[in-house]
């Protein structure tokens, strides 16, 4: 045991000296082991007390306690020996003695009946151990709402003689098993009295879900304490729970939490819960004690308006919980206030961010003014669907500056707004003027009054009146007024036309300003009348027999009558008398007076209700022009015409221009217009013009003693082109010429000053196509065309024509406002009889002398002709015709044979049958000679190649297969009938194999067809005639290709002479009247020849 | 029992189907209706005879207007849920069909009574409606306050329940039924404060509004087998 001690010592020295330096350390390690060996050799004394150990708990006494042997009772004393050798007694072995002072004290203890036994140890305060009195909670409660739980203990810090620091751990345990929830720290300060502590925890489970427990334990941290400090023990524990209803509940009842927190939700039920549902989503269970359970729902979203319902399912009951989730409200913005009538200040403010809350849990606001301290809280709209934030807070009299605070609050926080105002000078939003109306005051003046709302009894009101005139020219106009209290203002408004529409309304604000009120209602109004401020615009005429004089005058406008007019007064005075007519009704707008020649001054009054307007007077003279006047010419602008003349100072008073309608009867005044005397133009604009009507306008000049017309003018506003075409008839007609005459075109249709005609002729009868169109747009180049540009030109003649031809004529005016319509005419000129005639025996005769002259040339040397051209026997030998061609067909291509007796060539032989005969489609072609493509046109002077063969007759029929391997010629006999009956069947070529009677070539060739070739002998048999005396052996087959061949249909059914073997010149003539006639002459001109022997 | 003579011959008149087609209920209610008429002789059996077009008309028109209800119950029970939340208005939930103070639920044995006697309970069942409608209707005012046509529907549906439970007993009479004997008060505050937080009162609302669909819809049924050519 005192090993123990001994060992055990030095070990606590260590621990406590660890923050020395090593210095220290060494000696304290020396001292320790001289004192072990003092212990050891005190020990030695057998039944000895050992093993001194000493706490504290509040610094001022140290508990010492030792061990000794058991079984005896033995009183101890207890030495402090250096310390005025103060001794305690104890019957334990435990003695409380006071703190000693840092350092070593021995400390002796002495078994009174045992005084060899004398136990000596070095104490320091150093190897005391500070360990404080254990906590006791002296209240724990809880707050089931908020789930907090409020731990209230007391410090017991009077026991400490000096100020130390406290830590505080306090742990939370939960359910019969005691799981550690947490384990808090708090700190506080010992002061030297005993204090109540107070700390909160809030839980994140309902507390009535389960038990909580709570213990605490305390930690001294003394700093003038060098000893041990250990914790202390925990304190008892407590715990809260909650007592169960019968009933199963769910935790926490409708709970507002905010977006995205967690939140545990648990049921206390007697029964097993087999599903817990948050929203739609199951949740997974936490078992707690008994059949209770919870779910943690983590980051809640936003609930809907009726919050989310969070369910609990057994097998026969259902219960749950409602949890709001949403947001503090936002800080109020665009809070203003301002009063519309003095007395009551409205806020109005936009909530921000909705805060999903609704119901209950709506957010609260409070409106707060701390100048005055008072406030006012705003009330839930009994129509949800009326969500307007304001409240009205009741000014304090005599109050301008006030500072409102606006506070929102709803279960989750709360957020403020601020305003400070001057309301009197930046708030006032006044009413709407109400009760508006208007008086006459006069007839340029009226007076507006109306009523508003609102104690501005201390301040001027500045009010904008509206004025809109006809419905057309707006005019604002600021008034400002001395306020009252809900009175009504009165302002008289000038300024004004008599007689007229206007329109007011009217809106106001404070001098100062900061919003106009909204506009009152519209009211018009019809100023009253005035006397018209002119008279009217007069002119005057004198009647066409000069007697009368008519007085004409325009209706005043509106802005000078002032009011309706109701009727005019006429007056005519001269040095001796003077005429009057009184009361002439408005709609009548002249007068005629019986003057006589002298001076009169002409007066016209306008009078209204109110009063008469000056007189408007007028001279009745008319003075004449010295010079004739000339009629100009003039065009307007579209719109109005312009007139300017050179200034004339005799002209004292004005200029009048006057004009009508010139094509319009009766006297010429449709409107005039006066002009200052001083003005040298003027522009004529009426609404009654009209393009394309012609108007005159009079120029009158003013002087004191009357009207002097000084220019007159014909014009158009607008030049038209004419809407007819001039009538125009044929005076005169010839051979090669036309007279024609035309009439003027009325001036209502010319519509602008007459430029010149066009007139257009050319070939053509009526209905022809060709001269339909005519004009200078038609392009005709064969159609002539005159511009007539003198307009006085009323005729004209067209020469140079040809005889009995028909030409069409037409005739257009134009102005310079475009070419008018066309008029046309169709004329034949008559026949020129003396050119016929000639004509006629100029030909005859040149016929008879050739007739005459030929038949004599023909007679003289008719015995050459017969001897040229048809010997009487034809033999080509000994025709002259052939040797003759021989010798010079070189240079001449228009002969039509050609003898070459060495050449073989393709002849196809035409043979006439009487019924439709078999087109035999073969030919014989010369490989030397071919025959151009279209040597089978009808051209026949440019056939010049026909190759003959010489007369070597050798009648044969040769071996149609040696013909065709030997390549021989073939004589193809084509019925001439075939050649315009190409169609024929071959069974009609069958049943007709004899041919007619006609001439045929003097040989035959057999073709390929065996059934032909029959058919060829047939034809050889029955046919005796005219052969041609060729050598047919020599000839050479050729392909079907020949042109021949593939002509055989063509027109072209003759060429070269008939005597040839080679001629396609048919040797009879078709008998058909259809038949195409043969294009060559030589046909019928030889067979002329040829049927002249047998003649 | 004249009167009930008289009428035999018109198989579908609604005596006989107040009396008949319920079997053994047939002579009760007969003893019943004697009682109730013991003392009629003939002429009053002929005038009786005059107001049957009267009745007709009256049980024709009171069903035509349960069956007006009946749709209109349907649509105040779907706009309900819809209002709730999940999970009531999740297809298949079904609370348990907790008793509500002062309404009874249609009782499967319903069906078995007299129709006299089912008239008298729809009656009942009516009567009793309207003011839990309104703690309905003031639960849904706090907590759906954006919601006026579901208010709307629950303020017309009480006066609805109100005015078919009067057509009913209107019925009764005048077939000459006794109206049911003191009835217990209806309670609703009883109800009310057994509905003590919002879910509770979700879930009143919820059996309120289906209770209230179940008794119209069976009132139209009772009264669908007095009218003339309904079912038998």
């Amino acid at each position: 045991m005192d090993i123990y001690f001994c060992l055990r010592q030095p070990l606590e020295m260590v621990d406590s000296k660890r923050m020395k330096t090593s210095s220290n350390f060494q000696w304290l390690l020396s001292s320790f082991i001289l004192l072990c060996l003092m212990n050891q050799v005190n020990s030695q004394k057998k039944g000895a007390p050992h093993d001194l150990k000493c706490i504290t708990n509040n610094l001022k006494v140290w508990d010492c306690s030792w061990k000794a042997p058991s079984g005896r009772d033995t009183l101890y004393e207890v030495c402090i020996e250096n310390r005025f050798n103060s001794c305690y007694r104890s019957e334990k072995t435990n003695t409380k003695i006071p703190a000693l002072l840092p350092g070593d004290h021995e400390i002796s203890i002495n078994p009174i009946h045992n005084h060899s036994s004398i136990s000596k140890f070095i104490l320091n305060e150093e190897n005391i151990s500070l360990i404080p009195d254990t906590p006791e909670i002296l209240n724990l409660t809880a707050d089931f709402s908020t789930s907090a739980l409020h731990i209230k203990w007391n410090d017991k810090g009077s026991a400490f003689p000096h100020h130390s620091n406290v830590t505080w751990q306090i742990e939370i345990l939960r359910k019969k098993k005691m799981e550690i929830v947490t384990l808090m720290t708090h700190n506080t300060t010992l002061n030297g009295k005993d204090t109540l502590h107070h700390w909160s925890w809030t839980s994140d489970m309902p507390l009535e879900c389960v038990t909580h427990y709570v213990r605490m334990r305390c930690y001294i941290d003394d700093l003038h304490f060098s000893g041990h400090k250990e914790w202390s023990d925990w304190s008892p524990v407590k715990n809260i729970s909650w007592s169960p209803d019968y009933q199963p509940k769910v935790f926490p009842e409708d709970k507002v939490v905010l977006v995205g927190s967690d939140v545990t939700v648990c049921c206390v039920i007697q029964e097993k819960v087999i599903l817990a549902q948050f929203g739609k989503e199951k949740c997974s269970l936490i078992h707690l004690d008994g059949e209770n359970v919870a779910i943690k729902i983590y980051n809640i979203s936003v609930s809907p308006t009726s919050g989310t319902n969070v369910v609990f399912t057994t097998d026969t009951n259902l219960v749950g919980t409602v949890i709001f989730a949403g947001y503090p409200p936002d800080i109020p913005q665009k809070l203003n206030c301002e009063t519309r009538d003095l007395k009551e200040i409205i806020c109005t403010w936009n909530p921000g961010r909705p805060t999903g809350l609704l119901g209950p849990h709506n957010t609260s606001y409070t409106l707060f003014e701390s100048f005055s301290g008072k406030n006012v809280t705003f009330k839930r709209a009994e129509d949800p669907a009326d969500i307007s934030y304001q409240l009205f807070f009741q000014m304090i009299p005599n109050w301008e500056i006030y500072n409102f605070t606006l506070n929102a609050r709803n279960p989750l926080g709360q957020s403020e707004s601020t305003i400070l105002v001057n309301i009197t000078k930046r708030a006032v939003y006044p009413h709407t003027p109400t009760s508006f109306k208007v008086k006459d005051t006069n007839s340029t003046a009226v007076s507006l009054s109306w009523y508003l709302q609102g104690n501005f009894a201390k301040m001027h009101l500045l009010c904008q009146v509206e004025i809109t005139k006809s419905n057309s020219v707006q005019e604002l106009r600021n008034v400002t007024v001395k306020g009252v209290e809900d009175s009504s203002y009165f302002v008289v408004v000038g300024k004004l036309s008599p007689y007229t529409n206007y329109t007011f309304r009217i809106r106001c604000s404070t001098e100062t300003f900061w919003k106009w009120s909204s506009w009152t209602i519209e009211k018009q109004h019809l100023t009253t009348e005035a006397i018209p401020s002119k008279g009217p615009d007069t002119w005057r005429e004198w009647s066409s027999d000069g007697k009368n004089l008519i007085i004409y005058w325009k209706p005043l406008p509106i802005n000078e009558a002032n009011g309706r007019i109701l009727s005019y007064n006429v007056s005519c005075s001269s040095d001796e008398e003077t005429q009057s007519l009184s009361e002439i009704p408005d709609r009548q707008h002249k007068a005629e007076i019986q003057l006589d020649k002298n001076d009169y001054i002409i007066s016209v009054v306008a009078k209204n209700s109110v009063g008469s307007s000056p007189p408007s007077k007028i001279a009745s003279m008319e003075i004449p022009n010295e010079d004739d006047l000339k009629i100009e010419q003039a065009v307007g602008m579209g719109n109005g015409i312009f007139l300017s003349w050179n200034y004339d100072p005799n002209m004292t008073c004005d200029y009048v221009i006057k004009w009508c309608n010139s094509s319009r009867p009766g006297p010429c005044l449709m409107d005039w217009k006066k002009v200052p005397s001083n003005s040298t133009e003027a522009v004529i604009e009426s609404d009654q013009f009209r393009p394309g009507v012609r108007y005159n306008f009079f120029l009158y000049g003013c002087r004191n003693q009357g009207y002097q017309l000084l220019r007159s003018i014909m014009g158009y506003i607008e030049e038209l082109a004419p809407i007819v075409a001039p009538n125009f008839t044929v005076e005169d007609t010839s051979a090669d010429s036309i007279l024609v005459k035309w009439e003027d075109i009325p001036v209502e249709e010319l519509r602008g000053f007459l430029r010149g005609y066009l007139f257009y002729f050319g070939k053509g009868e009526r209905g022809t196509s060709k001269m339909r169109g005519l004009g200078p747009e038609t392009g005709h180049s064969d159609i002539k065309v005159k511009n007539i540009t003198d307009i006085s030109q009323k005729t004209l003649k067209i020469a140079d024509l040809q005889g009995k031809t028909s030409y069409r004529l037409v005739l257009r005016a134009y102005t310079d406002g475009g070419i008018g319509p066309e008029k046309s005419m169709y004329v034949v000129t008559k026949e020129n009889s003396v050119g016929l005639i000639i004509a006629i025996l100029i030909p005859v005769a040149v016929a008879v002398i050739v007739g005459v002259v030929t038949s004599i040339l023909c007679y003289r040397k008719r015995e050459w002709i017969k001897e040229t051209f048809y010997p009487d026997i034809p033999n080509p030998e000994n025709c002259k015709a052939l040797q003759f061609q021989k010798s010079v067909c070189e240079g001449n291509s228009a002969l039509t044979l050609e003898m070459n007796p060495c050449t073989p060539n393709n002849v196809e032989v035409l043979e006439t049958r009487t019924v439709v005969p078999k087109i035999e489609d073969t030919e014989i072609v010369s490989p030397v000679a071919e025959h151009p493509e279209d040597s089978s046109e009808a051209e026949p002077e440019n056939h010049v190649v026909v190759s003959y063969c010489p007369p070597i007759i050798e009648e044969e029929i040769p071996n149609p297969v040696a013909d065709e391997a030997g390549g021989t010629s073939q004589v193809i006999y084509i019925d001439v009938q075939s050649m315009y009956q190409p169609q024929a069947k071959p069974e009609e070529q069958e049943n007709d194999p004899v041919g007619g009677s006609g001439y045929k070539p003097q040989m035959h060739l057999p073709v390929s067809s065996p059934v032909e070739d029959g058919t060829a002998e047939d034809d050889l048999d029955d046919t005796a005639g005219y052969r041609p005396q060729a050598n047919v052996s020599t000839w050479h087959l050729v392909s079907p290709d020949s042109p021949r061949s593939t002509d055989s249909n063509s027109e072209v059914v003759s060429f070269g002479s008939p005597c040839s073997i080679n001629s396609r010149q048919f040797l009879l003539p078709p008998k058909d009247e259809d038949s195409p006639k043969s294009t060559g002459g030589g046909w019928s001109f030889t067979n002329f020849f040829q049927n002249k022997p047998n003649d | 029992m004249i009167g009930c003579a008289r009428v035999t011959p018109l198989p579908l008149s609604p005596f006989s189907r107040l009396e008949g087609g319920r079997g053994g209920n047939r002579d009760r209610l007969r003893a019943s209706m004697s009682r109730r008429e013991g003392s009629l002789e003939d002429p009053q059996a002929d005038s009786s005879t005059s107001l049957l077009p009267h009745l007709e008309a009256k049980i024709r028109q009171t069903h035509n207007l349960a069956r007006l209800l009946t749709k209109y119950a349907e649509q105040l029970f779907q706009e309900y849920v819809q209002h709730q939340g999940d999970p009531f208005g999740l297809p298949g939930f079904s609370p348990p069909r907790l008793p509500v103070a002062g309404l009874s639920a249609p009782a499967p044995s319903h069906a078995g009574l007299p129709a006299a006697e089912r008239l008298r309970l729809d009656a009942a069942a009516l009567e009793a409606l309207p003011p839990l409608l309104d703690i309905v209707r003031r639960h849904q005012a706090e907590l759906n306050p954006r919601a006026p046509r579901l208010l709307r529907r629950l303020e017309d549906a009480a006066r609805q329940a109100r005015a078919l439970g009067s057509a009913v007993e209107a019925v009764l009479a005048a077939f000459g039924v006794p109206a049911s004997g003191p009835r217990p008060e209806p309670s609703p505050a009883a109800a009310a404060a057994a509905s003590t937080g919002v879910f509770p009162a979700k879930v009143l609302g919820f059996r309120v509004c289906g209770l209230y669909r179940e008794w119209v819809s069976r009132t139209e049924g009772d009264l669908g087998q007095l009218v003339p050519g309904g079912p038998a």
